[in-house]
């Protein structure tokens, strides 16, 4: 065991692992933090705390992932690389331990430009893939980036984020390959809706036996409605949306959206189950946290497997 | 106003003016017409040639033989611009007019008027000397007074130039033959230096059968009397002999004495024959009949009387040296029913003047020396066809030119003038890469009267160029070497701007800018975009209109002045007339509220050049283009309209309005338009006051 | 080559509002090449300063001069001593950053304010583009690259492949503008048969050498302080 945490277990005990997405609040107060968590308490095996997401301030992911740690679920704190240096990066983990947690997903971030602070200068001091390779070292050679010895051991289980669908194609698994090498313990994909070029993906990934040097969780979010879906399609880089989906919730009336979204989703993880190499499910349903025991009814994934 | 340039020559010449004998500033004058200046197109034309108005007729113009616009499309019609010019500033010419004094003590005596004598005589009379030239004939001019008919040369024409020499001065002695009425020797007496100018006045004859029948005529002869008015009576059939222009100029006259079947026989096939080619083909359309390739072998007589010719083939005029040597089928005959025979198969000159002992002849030809222009007598001249052989009016101009230095150099050292060998570089071919982005514009040519109406008489055939057309020609002119320097390549940071912005591929940056100028075609485009102000235009320099702008600015009182006050860059090239072209009067600029500024093509502008106006007091900028599409230079448009775009946003920053700098272009000609837009633009800049009167 | 950009005039109008006689200083290097501070534009600025300020109706005596270079002592000082011979009380210089400091240390107590904003190390792309291609980080990374340096061309500087907003080939920061540079990298390593090595992870940088190790200086020893010459 690389961190004793309860995601790590669940996929190592072979289970379909769950997890969410859970955004801090825009302020000091944690109560609708927790009225999120207790809408996936018990729904999920982990769910990811957000690091200040497209670059505007909220609360810091290492405070937020204390206070899901403290309410009963497992964080999974995110970790960009465009707001502290090496030194700063370090010290959270380390402090991020301390407050129990045990799993993070290294990341670069999005650009500051696309944030609430588009004014401000980045840092960028090391990428994902050397965050990974730092909290590695960290954990599994107890030394700083320097060479430093830190004082006591550290467990943390290490995920990365991978994105099957931004360009160039043929480069994105050798990236996901790096990341492994750097240190991924498990892998987060952006949210699929184009599964053809996913499985195409997972093929390329499979025959490089990425899949069983570590757990790829799929990204999945529901469509709350037409034009969600056209404004993803549109403006999220590295996005698509096949036709076919798009005519889907078209489809309906704009009432009945918001429900085809989530049969879309649930058809959408039956397929992801069968995938060969896909070892859990990542729901990014994004300021639609109550949804989530919904959607873990329907697809009959509850209850989340207790391992020990 | 309108800015002028300087007249000086820069070297190397542009081919025009590499290719005329006395290297007329031709682009300065075409330039000067574009402007509307021709004043100051006639002083450069006098400043080479006493003769503009002469040569504007009759000048076989070699200068358009080497034009650089033909690579493009057709050589610059110069010799009609020149007759523009001479016809456009009668009075001026008459008005500069001044009497020199003679303040030298010397007197020196030319003998003959043709137009190497009267060049001569005119340099002469500049210079300082007493000039007296002697001409047996009661009419100066020689050829051009006897010779060259009417119908290409009207008198009046050739008395401009020539009342123009004599205003100087000059005294002329008519009917007055040297050898006849005075001698060698008694001129010699009385005067320091003497110049021999008396040309090729006699036909030669044939020494064929029958060469001495009446009704064979000696050409000079045939065109000397007729211009004189005592034609010789001529029958229904005159045949020419001779290919060369004589011919041409004796046959076309037969023809407007009535005869009705003129021909004109020569060794030469058509490609050959000597004569210009567009006289040729005048000629045909007038009905000449043109027997290519045939010699005389014998003229047949009735009674004494010519009665026809006998032809033989002419199988080769030339030889494999080139030399005449002409060889004919003896077999191959023909028979021609005349009743006259004009021989016009060469010159030369009339000797009989001087005897052996005043000056050395040889083998019937003057001695002297075409190095000093001397004879053997010291103090003793010659110069001009006697000279040179036979040529054009404007190659004896040249060597008229050339014998009075011979002559001031002699009076004053005493001494012979080695006249140093002429080395005149010019700019060569326009590159055919460049030729082909030039934008072609159809040349212009002199309209002649129709030739059926114009064989009836010997009125001139071919009407001047009117203002528009003369203006629209002139613009034509590539102004060669009249582009792109970079002034200092200390300055050149070497930024490619200018190789960017060259429509012509023309400029090139290696280290340091270059624009060559046998390649430039003068847009200014290069100058106006650089960053480090180091590209000047020789034609049309900002500085310099800067500086004139400042002058008209400070002679008018601001006070005075309508407001708001706008300065209107505007396109020359649009012009179809001189009413904008002349300088603006002060109470004008101040009464309008408008200062033109003509600018050959405004794409030329700089920035600056948008900018500075604000700052000598103009309330507002306008720039006005010409039609869409019909700019010269390709590109010089768009880029202009940016640079407007960038000096409005800069205008706006500094707190002026939008409207403050105007880009306007024209629908119609200046004329047509322009007046509509000045008051689109006062409109414009001014809408609360939009009702105020303009004038 | 350092590229920069003018600053509006108002700004740079409000620089000097209480000045009486004002040079505006061109440089005729990289400003003058990437047309934001040549004569040409030293020129144009002159001008409309003299306009605004007339109108303003506080005319002011404004010159303007352009030396080869604004960051050699040797061509710098003539504009100095024009500017102290000729009583000129502010400058204003069109060259970049490092004219504005070079003048600033050498006028006493004549202010000097920044004509342009300096803005990067570039190249012309077409004719009128210019974009960024060096950050001068002190440590050349790009042997690893292909050439192409991610440190100055990538808008999150990641050394290790593209981030998922790379699309079609663009930078998902200014897709219209900035072409992705590991696109570029990818393309360019795979052209050159060297796309394996980008399967190696480029460990995290020494920014020492970049200004994140303070203020640099270099020193070439064989012309530093010669002793022969007495200065
Ligand atoms: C028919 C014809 C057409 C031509 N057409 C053209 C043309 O279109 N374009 C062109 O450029 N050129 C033309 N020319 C050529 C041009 O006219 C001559 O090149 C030019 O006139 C030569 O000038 P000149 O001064 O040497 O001699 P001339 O013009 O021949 O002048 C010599 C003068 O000397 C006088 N003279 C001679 N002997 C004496 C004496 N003993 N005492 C006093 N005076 C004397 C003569 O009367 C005459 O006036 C033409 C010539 C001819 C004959
Ligand atoms: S284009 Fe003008 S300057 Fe050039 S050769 Fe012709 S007439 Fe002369
Ligand atoms: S841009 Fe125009 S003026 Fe400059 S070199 Fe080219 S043709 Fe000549």
């Amino acid at each position: 065991m690389k961190s004793g945490s309860n995601l790590e277990k669940v996929l190592k005990g072979g289970h379909f692992a769950v997890t969410c997405e859970c955004g801090p609040p825009r302020g000091p107060n944690p109560d609708d933090l927790i009225g999120k968590i207790d809408h996936i308490k018990g729904f999920v095996d982990a769910a990811n705390v957000t690091d200040n997401p497209t670059a505007s301030v909220r609360m810091s992911s290492v405070g937020a992932s204390a206070i899901l740690f403290r309410h009963g679920v497992e964080p999974v704190m995110q970790m960009v690389t465009r707001d502290r240096n090496r030194i700063a990066a370090q010290g959270d983990v380390l402090g991020a331990h301390a407050l129990g947690i045990r799993n993070m997903l290294c990341l670069s971030g999005d650009h500051q430009t696309f944030g609430n602070h588009p004014h401000a200068k980045n840092v960028f001091d090391i990428d994902s893939m050397q965050l990974l390779h730092m909290v590695r070292t960290l954990r599994d050679e107890g030394k700083m980036d320097n060479g430093d010895p830190i004082d006591g051991k550290m467990g943390m289980f290490l995920g990365a984020a991978a994105n099957p669908f931004a360009d160039p194609f043929e480069f994105r698994v050798i990236r996901l390959a790096k990341k492994i090498a750097a240190g991924a313990d498990f892998i987060q994909t952006q949210c699929i809706y184009d599964m053809d070029r996913f499985r195409k993906f997972m093929e390329m990934a499979r025959d490089m036996g990425l899949h069983e040097k570590c757990f790829i969780l799929a990204g999945v979010t529901p469509l709350k409605s037409l034009g969600m879906a056209r404004y993803m399609n549109r403006s999220v880089p590295g996005m698509s949306i096949p036709q076919r989906i798009l005519e889907r919730m078209k489809g309906v009336p704009r009432e009945a959206q918001a429900k085809e979204g989530i049969r879309i989703l649930l058809e959408q993880i039956e397929e992801l189950q069968q995938t060969e190499g896909v070892a859990g499910i990542h729901v990014m349903a994004i300021e639609w946290e109550e949804k989530i025991p919904e959607i873990m009814e329907r697809a009959r994934l509850i209850p989340r497997p207790q391992v020990d | 106003m309108t800015v002028r340039s300087s007249t000086q020559q820069h070297k190397p010449l542009p081919n025009c003016s590499a290719a005329c004998p006395v290297h007329t500033d031709t682009r300065g004058y075409a330039e000067a017409v574009s402007e509307g200046d021709y004043e100051r197109a006639l002083e450069l034309l006098l400043q080479a040639n006493p003769f503009p108005s002469v040569c504007g007729r009759i000048c076989h113009h070699p200068c358009e033989k080497e034009c650089r616009r033909k690579e493009v499309d057709a050589p610059v019609n110069l010799r009609m611009l020149k007759r523009f010019v001479v016809e456009n500033t009668k009075d001026y010419r008459r008005e500069r007019r001044r009497r020199i004094e003679p303040f030298r003590g010397k007197k020196v005596a030319i003998i003959g008027s043709g137009p190497a004598g009267l060049t001569a005589a005119h340099d002469l009379a500049l210079l300082g000397y007493h000039t007296v030239v002697f001409e047996q004939d009661s009419r100066l001019g020689g050829m051009l007074a006897h010779a060259i008919p009417r119908y290409r040369l009207p008198l009046h024409a050739l008395n401009e130039d020539i009342d123009d020499i004599l205003a100087l001065g000059v005294e002329a002695k008519t009917g007055c033959r040297v050898g006849r009425d005075i001698s060698l020797e008694e001129i010699r007496e009385s005067h320091d230096a003497v110049v021999v100018a008396i040309g090729l006045s006699e036909s030669v004859t044939l020494p064929i059968p029958g060469s001495t029948s009446e009704g064979v005529l000696p050409g000079i002869t045939f065109l000397w009397d007729v211009a004189n008015g005592h034609p010789p009576p001529l029958g229904e059939r005159v045949l020419i002999i001779g290919g060369g222009n004589v011919a041409v100029d004796a046959a076309r006259t037969a023809r407007r004495l009535g005869v009705s079947r003129v021909f004109l026989a020569c060794l030469e096939s058509r490609e050959e024959m000597p004569a210009w080619q567009w006289e040729i083909q005048e000629a045909q359309e007038e009905g000449i009949e043109i027997l290519n390739s045939w010699g005389p072998k014998a003229i047949l007589s009735r009674k004494g009387k010519v009665a026809g010719l006998e032809l033989k083939h002419c199988t080769r005029v030339f030889d494999e040296k080139g030399r005449f040597n002409p060889q004919y089928d003896e077999a191959r005959t023909m028979t021609l029913d005349v009743d006259q025979i004009v021989m016009t198969i060469g010159q030369r000159a009339d000797l009989s003047c001087f005897n052996e002992r005043e000056l050395a002849m040889e083998r019937g030809r003057l001695m002297c020396d075409p190095h000093t222009l001397s004879t053997s007598e010291p103090g003793v001249f010659a110069c001009g066809e006697v000279m040179t052989g036979p040529g054009s009016a404007i190659q004896a101009i040249a060597n008229g030119h050339q014998a009075a230095r011979a002559v001031h150099h002699y009076l004053q050292t005493g001494e012979r003038l080695v006249l140093p060998r002429e080395e005149i570089s010019h700019l060569g071919p326009l590159p055919p890469r460049v030729a082909s982005l030039a934008r072609p514009m159809p040349r212009k040519d002199a309209a002649l009267s129709d030739p059926q109406e114009r064989t009836r008489n010997f009125s001139e055939i071919e009407s001047p160029f009117n203002e528009q057309q003369a203006l629209e020609e002139a613009r034509r002119c590539l102004a060669c070497a009249m582009g792109a320097q970079l002034e200092s390549s200390q300055a050149c940071a070497g930024c490619l701007t200018c190789a960017r912005v060259c429509p012509f591929g023309v400029a090139t940056v290696e280290r340091t800018a270059a624009m060559p100028a046998e390649e430039c075609l003068a847009c200014g485009l290069c100058a106006a975009e650089c960053p480090a102000a180091g590209v000047a235009l020789k034609r049309f320099g900002t500085n310099q209109m800067k500086k004139t702008l400042r002058e008209m600015l400070a002679s008018t009182h601001a006070s005075h002045i309508l407001r708001p006050f706008v300065i209107a860059y505007c396109c020359l090239y649009e012009t179809t007339g001189r009413q904008y072209l002349q300088p603006q009067s002060r109470e004008e600029i101040e009464s309008s509220g408008i200062l033109r500024v003509m600018v050959p093509c405004v794409g030329r502008l700089s920035s600056l050049d948008l900018v500075e106006p604000f700052e000598l007091g103009a309330d507002c900028v306008a720039v006005i283009a010409c039609k869409e599409g019909a700019c010269l230079y390709p590109g010089s448009e768009e880029l202009l309209q940016r640079r407007v775009a960038h000096a409005q946003k800069f205008l706006e920053e500094i707190g002026l309005k939008w409207a403050s700098l105007q880009y306007h272009r024209t629908q119609e000609n200046a004329e047509a338009s322009w007046p509509a837009i000045w008051k689109e633009v006062r409109r414009q800049i001014a809408p609360e006051s939009g009702k105020e009167a303009f004038k | 080559m350092i590229v920069a950009d003018q600053k509006p005039l108002h700004e740079v109008k409000e620089f000097v509002e209480t000045h009486q006689k004002i040079l505006v200083a061109g440089c005729g290097t990289c400003v003058t090449v990437c047309l934001s501070g040549g004569a040409a534009e030293a020129r144009l600025l002159a001008s409309g300063l003299r306009i605004a300020f007339q109108r303003a109706h506080h005319p002011k005596t404004i010159e303007d001069d352009t030396v080869l270079r604004q960051c050699d002592e040797e061509f710098v000082l003539p504009l100095l001593e024009k500017v102290k011979g000729e009583g000129f009380d502010a400058v204003i210089t069109l060259a970049c950053g490092v004219g504005v400091n070079f003048l600033a240390d050498r006028l006493g107590a004549i202010p000097v304010f920044p004509g342009v904003n300096t803005t990067f190390y570039g190249a012309v792309m077409e004719p009128g583009l210019w974009a960024e291609m060096c950050s001068g980080c002190g440590e050349c990374i790009t042997h690893l690259t292909g050439g192409i340096c991610p440190i100055a061309r990538c808008s999150k500087r990641l050394f290790n492949g593209p981030c998922g907003g790379s699309e079609k080939g663009r930078c998902e920061v200014d897709p219209l503008n900035t072409p992705c540079v590991w696109q570029l990298i990818y393309d360019r390593m795979k052209e050159l048969g060297r796309l394996h090595e980008l399967r190696n992870i480029i460990p995290a940088k020494n920014w020492r050498p970049a200004l994140d190790g303070g203020v640099r200086h270099t020193v070439r020893e064989r012309i530093y302080r010669l002793e022969y010459k007495n200065r």
